[in-house]
């Protein structure tokens, strides 16, 4: 259904988004990983034809088999209305203060799908049933402030789910919200995605929410995508240094902070910092904070390379292996 | 066994909520109800539960900015809330809190060695601040000259560093950190958490630390407590906490903290 093909976005000499190659197929359910600046953002607003306007956009998206690469905000408000939704980690900000939650909800269908006010209220109350909003019909004269922010998440869920999107793409949308919430929430998403055959992007720096969310993922550095496969077996063993460093450094609830001698564990740690996108290497993006580098890795980028049937990860080290 | 260095006696707090109506009172909340631990010197302990359990309140009691509705802090001994404000501004020094946005608690205008020499000039011991520091920021992993920069040139996680050499630069026993690296990408957040370690190791700090996230806590506390709507839910070693947590509230948040289901 969507299709990325060496997809880049860039701003001058910066590039947050490096030929991205992504194909979203119907029922996926995606995981995009990596930490902040990585890009992830920018790639779902690419996928929403919401790049910003200094933005240069290289490469190829298609949805549907058409073109989308350059189309118009006409032809884009289109597939918006019918293929493509989007909810966003603060659900505040999504949503009008002054409006209540009703008027919010129902515009879109009176406008777009020409229903009438009474059509358009039926249809709202039935997707707060469908997202676990409790008591609808008093929802819908509230104002945003009056909801919990898991309630607001749904309701955003909701409105998503209003034009009947093929893929439902979710940035961060338990990043602000306590641990019992958000897996409610993740919960709620994969049912969704499962009723109603909907695929799901589900962008997230939580590796713990990921796993229980997502059958595939990518993950992300600097821009690049540097590997990807099914959740569970690249969460178990992750072929890229990168994900390796970085699953490495997620602190595990199961492992006692101090070990049989009374001696501390450290975390393991990857030394440094992201570097700015400007000033990020040429070749693998992961190269001088990569502890097990190879010569050619600042200058050359690598390519994907399979781990297996099913997954691969960008990194010089599996070419050169036989 | 030697006096702890905190020991937290039955705190309770509670808050006037606005009035919703005028035959009614003004509803009360209760931030904290009834709740004690201690703190040794050297020991870390873990605060964790979801955001409104009560753990910033729990904080702001310990560092003396508010006062409980009931039970008392002692710190080294001495009834924190019964000092007299010339006493109490004495014993600052010996604790010292950092928040969770670094960026927030930085002054902007002003470079990052005025706001570390901070605390200092607020005993009034403003004698040998540039030594001081100097030293803090070394002690925090920046070079000495980075006091002369400014909060925008760093990263969120070498503002955090600045942010946590402020907290030690009086030399404290005791440090609160509430969400301290709850902002941080996950690999910035275990430099910071093993920069932690290392200057309870090298200077013996007792450590409250509060923290949402379950994984986080388990990393570096060797005491948790859970609370849940201002209760303490349950409490103890960090290893028997988590491997046969009491309260199904506890499994939640352990389920939620784990990368494989
Ligand atoms: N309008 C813009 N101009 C220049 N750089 C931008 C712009 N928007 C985003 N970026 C940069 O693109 C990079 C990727 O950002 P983003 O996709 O938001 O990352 P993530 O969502 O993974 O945190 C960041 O380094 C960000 O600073
Ligand atoms: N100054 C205050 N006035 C009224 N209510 C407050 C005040 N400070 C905190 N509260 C309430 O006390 C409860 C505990 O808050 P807090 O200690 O900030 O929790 P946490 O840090 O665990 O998120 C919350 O319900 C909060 O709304
Ligand atoms: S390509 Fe080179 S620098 Fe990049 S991750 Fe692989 S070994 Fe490390
Ligand atoms: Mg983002
Ligand atoms: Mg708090």
């Amino acid at each position: 259904m969507f299709q990325l093909a060496d997809f880049s976005v860039s701003f001058g000499t910066a590039t947050a988004l490096r030929r991205a190659t992504l194909d979203i197929r119907q029922g996926d359910r995606l995981g995009i990983v990596g930490e902040s600046g990585s890009g992830k953002t920018m790639l779902a607003l690419a996928l929403m034809g919401m790049a910003p306007d200094a933005a240069k956009i290289g490469g190829r998206l298609t949805i549907d088999g058409q073109d989308m690469t350059h189309a118009s905000e006409r032809t884009w408000q289109q597939m918006r209305a019918r293929r493509v939704a989007m909810i966003f980690q603060e659900p505040m900000s999504a949503l009008n203060p002054l409006r209540r939650i009703g008027d919010t909800m129902m515009e879109p269908l009176i406008v777009h799908e020409g229903l009438s006010r009474a059509q358009a209220q039926a249809r709202v109350l039935a997707l707060f049933e469908e997202v676990g909003i409790p008591d609808p019909a008093a929802r819908l004269r509230m104002f945003p402030h009056e909801l919990s922010g898991g309630q607001r998440q749904r309701v955003l869920i909701a409105l998503a789910l209003a034009c009947n999107p093929a893929l439902l793409i979710a940035d961060e949308p338990t990043t602000a919200l306590d641990a019992n919430v958000a897996l409610r929430i993740t919960d709620l998403l994969v049912r969704l995605a499962r009723e109603r055959g909907m695929a799901l992007v589900f962008i997230t720096h939580d590796l713990a929410a990921v796993a229980r969310t997502t059958k595939d993922i990518v993950v992300m550095y600097g821009g690049d995508m540097i590997e990807r496969g099914p959740t569970a077996q690249v969460l178990a063993a992750p072929a890229h240094p990168y994900t390796q460093g970085l699953l490495a450094a997620r602190p595990d609830p199961t492992v006692p902070p101090r070990d049989a001698t009374g001696k501390r564990r450290r975390l393991p740690t990857l030394p440094g910092t992201v570097p700015p996108l400007a000033a990020l290497p040429q070749g693998c993006r992961f190269s001088g904070r990569c502890s097990v580098e190879l010569p050619q890795c600042a200058g050359t980028r690598p390519t994907d390379h399979a781990v297996d049937p099913d997954r691969s990860a960008a990194c010089h080290l599996l070419g050169a292996a036989p | 066994m030697t006096a702890p260095l905190l020991d937290a006696r039955n705190l309770t707090r509670r808050y006037r909520l606005p009035r919703t109506s005028l035959l009614h009172p003004a509803p009360v909340l209760t931030a904290v109800d009834n709740t004690s631990f201690t703190i040794s010197a050297g020991e870390t302990l873990g605060v964790v539960g979801e955001s409104g359990s009560g753990k910033s309140t729990i904080a702001r009691m310990v560092m003396a900015f508010e006062t409980p509705d009931a039970g008392e802090v002692l710190f080294q001994g001495q009834n924190l809330h019964a000092l007299s404000p010339y006493e109490l501004r004495l014993q600052r020094q010996k604790f010292q809190m950092v928040f969770q946005d670094p960026f927030g608690s930085l002054d902007p205008r002003r470079t990052v060695g005025w706001s570390i020499a901070e605390p200092m000039r607020a005993i009034g011991a403003d004698g040998d601040t540039a030594r001081r520091t100097a030293e803090a920021l070394e002690q925090v992993g920046l070079p000495a000259r980075d006091a002369d920069k400014y909060p925008h040139e760093f990263s969120g996680g070498q503002r955090q560093r600045i942010a946590i050499a402020r907290a030690i630069v009086t030399r404290p026993a005791l440090l609160v950190a509430d969400e301290a690296v709850s902002a941080l990408d996950v690999s910035v957040q275990a430099q910071i958490l093993n920069l932690l370690m290392d200057l309870q190791d090298d200077l013996g700090l007792g450590i409250l630390f509060i923290s949402h996230d379950l994984a986080v806590v388990a990393s570096i506390c060797d005491q948790i407590l859970v609370m849940q709507h201002g209760k303490p839910l349950e409490s103890g070693p960090a290893a028997q906490v988590l491997r046969s947590p009491a309260h199904a509230y506890t499994q939640t948040l352990l389920k939620a903290a784990g990368v494989s289901t």
